[in-house]
């Protein structure tokens, strides 16, 4: 009886508790600040232009910098992440487990993840497809110029179906020969076994910049077999910590957008040139009221890492080794499919 | 006695509720291994049973002896798999074979030098895993020239990083197995006409053999076509003649060389069988070392061996499972492919097991028919 009399109290408690909810902040966020540091999904080794270590031991990359932005958002300093090493398999149940507070980590947006592994997505940041790499000297930019070629793939993989599909569509006669292992892959095809290699672009784009001596023998045809949206992945049950994610990176979006950058942020704040910016670096108040964030989180972020246009560029874009083109994951201004939401 | 009799049918009786117990004490285990594998996959939402077979692919492998597409069902593709596998397979036990009778009867040899490189060549190829040697057989293939650059042979035959192409018949591919395999029954059934001279045999057979392929070629090549096409280059690759991939050359060096360095072993093993009197009885007669060989060391030699010979059989038809490391297209990548874009994980390595029983049964029922024949009278 008593049982029930608490427990009923402890419920009419919380509800009590629900109108100031609407400007506090989410459980995720919450911990964060509590415990002073960010934990932030890494890789085991370098995955090139998203998760990779550099030769100072430094973690870099798109998806770090995602994080270091998020981390700046909620405790004003980038240098608080801590960044946890995980293979690709480790990543969903250490996610679940709390080992990290959120998967940054060229993750893609699957029916199966969203709904079986009892995760939630943000906004797509990032957009990757299956393209085709070959060999310069045999003069191709399209697979329609494959025809009787040797294609490699990795075995077991949906991109072998997706080439398979591909050009059985085009009606381009091949060969396909699937290797079980990235390695052995990656050697045949710079042995000349194969005259293409399917993989996932940007792979492929960081391949061409950084494993092979002489990156002009190898040309990314101009085909875009397929496209993965790539997003950051939670744990169920916190749309509040969504809602920041996705709040996170419209501010980077929009900071592109009205050219709000690292170097003018403190300027713009002071002499906002549009509404939208007044609202975004909290000249005008609400965006961090709204979020149970601190009115400068989006300025503070900006003036940390940049905006999108810069994290992109410093390590994927021209000022990578990797030089890969914004393409699809430019803003939808330019010609790409990024966008944000409305900032009222 | 009466006692005895009885004592005996009481141990049988015994016997034979013990056999019964354990029989039954294995169907039931295997009953409830199916039946809970079978309520474990429905409730996880998984299908299970076969009707995946006729379900078209989607994706495509290096190898086939037939036409393939990524339409296929994957009854179509698993049988394409199989075989490879047997090709595979029965390509690499005859090459290891003769090689393992050369190198085998090489370290029995008297010189120095030929018995020393035999042994060598047994403890090098013996010692290092097929997997490793594989991979090494398939690193330095790949860097030979590119297909534009390829080392030919009289422009008939070309070399390349991408396969060996040589001349072929322009019948399919199936035809050109029947054929060889009537050739090589033809060829047993000759041979055993013991009332005709060798020569004669050899005429008959050349001509039976010659009859069929012409009658192939008349049936089944296409409109226009020549007897023989020639291999030549023509975009990206070779077009005409008999394409060996590249990954199917190195599998087979790769397995002739591990297999033979075991069969020369047994091969020496039944060569020292070979009782000394005998050699010396053939010496006291005159005879040359290389009829010593054929008629008395190799007759002697072949029944001691074929037991053990059957099983490096066995064992090398199973080592074309590791052709995944290199992407040929073998039962065991078709089948581990499958389960990755299926899913009907036990389904497929119910049929893989059953493909290599029937393989390996068969080849073992061989062995011990063979094994039968050459037994020595009276032994």
């Amino acid at each position: 009886m008593t049982k029930t009399l608490k427990s009923l109290l402890a419920v009419m408690a919380c509800a009590a508790f629900v109108p100031s909810a609407l400007a506090a902040e989410s459980a995720t966020i919450k911990m964060i600040e509590e415990r002073g540091t960010m934990l932030c999904s890494g890789h085991n080794g370098s995955y090139f232009g998203f998760v990779e270590v550099n030769d100072k031991n430094e973690w870099r990359g798109l998806d770090i910098d995602l994080c270091r932005a998020m981390t700046t958002a909620i405790l004003g300093d980038p240098n608080k992440v801590q960044i946890v090493p995980l293979s690709w398999a480790q990543r969903f149940p250490a996610l679940q487990s709390g080992d990290v507070d959120i998967i940054i980590k060229a993750t893609g947006w699957t029916m199966g993840r969203d709904t079986e592994l009892g995760l939630q997505f943000s906004l797509p940041y990032f957009f990757g497809g299956t393209q085709l790499m070959a060999h310069s000297d045999l003069g191709i930019t399209q697979a329609t110029q494959l025809e009787g070629g040797t294609i490699c793939v990795e075995a077991g993989t949906t991109i072998e179906r997706i080439v398979a599909d591909y050009l059985k569509t085009l009606g381009v006669e091949h060969t396909m020969i699937s290797y079980e292992k990235a390695a052995e892959l990656r050697a045949a095809y710079l042995a000349n076994r194969c005259d293409a290699f399917a993989g996932w672009g940007p792979n492929l784009a960081v391949l061409r910049a950084t494993e092979i001596d002489n990156p002009d023998q190898h040309i990314i045809l101009e085909d875009q077999l397929s496209s993965e949206p790539i997003s950051a992945a939670m744990r169920q049950g916190d749309e509040d910590f969504v809602d920041f994610t996705n709040w996170m990176l419209a501010a980077l979006l929009l900071a592109e957008e009205h050219g709000v950058t690292m170097a003018n942020v403190e300027e713009m704040a002071a002499n906002p040139p549009n509404p939208t910016v007044a609202r975004l670096l909290g000249s005008t108040p609400g965006i961090g009221e709204r979020l149970g964030l601190r009115e400068t989180w989006a300025r503070e972020m900006i003036a940390a890492v940049g905006n999108f246009a810069e994290i992109y560029d410093r390590n994927l874009g021209k000022d990578s080794p990797y030089k890969l083109e914004r393409g699809l994951n430019n803003l939808w201004s330019h010609g790409g499919v990024l966008y944000a939401p409305i900032l009222d | 006695m009466a006692e005895a009799v009885i004592l005996r049918r009481k141990f049988s009786a015994k016997d034979l509720a013990i056999q019964a117990l354990f029989l039954a004490v294995i169907v039931v285990i295997v009953a409830e291994a199916v039946s809970s594998a079978r309520t474990n996959l429905a409730e996880m939402g998984l299908s299970s049973g076969l009707a995946f077979l006729d379900r078209a692919t989607g994706w495509s492998y290096s190898f086939s002896l037939i036409d393939h597409s990524i339409d296929d069902s994957y009854r179509k593709t698993l049988f394409i798999g199989f075989l490879n596998t047997l090709f595979l397979g029965l390509v690499s036990i005859v090459l290891a074979t003769v090689l393992g009778f050369a190198v085998g009867t090489a370290r029995d040899a008297n010189n120095i030098a030929v018995r020393s490189s035999a042994t060598i060549f047994i403890q090098l190829f013996r010692n290092i895993p097929l997997i490793l040697q594989l991979v090494f057989w398939y690193a330095v293939l790949i860097h030979m020239p590119g297909p534009r650059q390829a080392m030919s042979i009289a422009d008939a035959i070309f070399i390349s990083n991408r396969g060996v192409m040589v001349p072929g018949l322009t019948i399919p591919t199936v035809a050109g197995i029947g054929l060889t395999i009537f050739a090589v029954v033809a060829g047993v059934l000759i041979a055993r006409l013991s009332a005709l001279r060798t020569s004669l045999k050899l005429l008959i057979w050349l001509a039976a053999v010659a009859a069929l392929t012409l009658l192939l070629w008349v049936t089944l090549a296409p409109e226009g076509a020549g007897l023989v096409s020639a291999p030549e280059l023509k975009g990206l690759r070779f077009v005409g003649g008999l394409p060996l991939p590249i990954e199917f050359v190195a599998m087979v060096i790769g397995i002739t060389l591990y297999g033979a360095a075991y069969i020369a072993e047994v091969v020496r093993g039944g060569l020292q069988e070979v009782p000394k009197g005998l050699i010396e009885a053939g010496r006291a007669l005159g005879l040359q070392e290389g009829m010593i060989w054929f008629k008395i060391k190799m007759p002697m030699t072949l029944r001691t061996i074929i037991p053990p010979l059957g099983n490096q059989w066995v064992f090398l038809m199973k080592a074309t499972t590791i052709g995944v490391a290199i992407g040929f297209s073998d039962l065991f990548m078709i089948v581990s492919t499958s389960i990755t874009q299926s899913g009907q994980t036990l389904e497929l390595i119910g049929i893989l097991m059953a493909a290599f029983i029937l393989i390996n049964f068969t080849l073992a029922q061989l062995v011990n028919l063979l094994n039968a024949r050459l037994r020595l009278k009276g032994h």
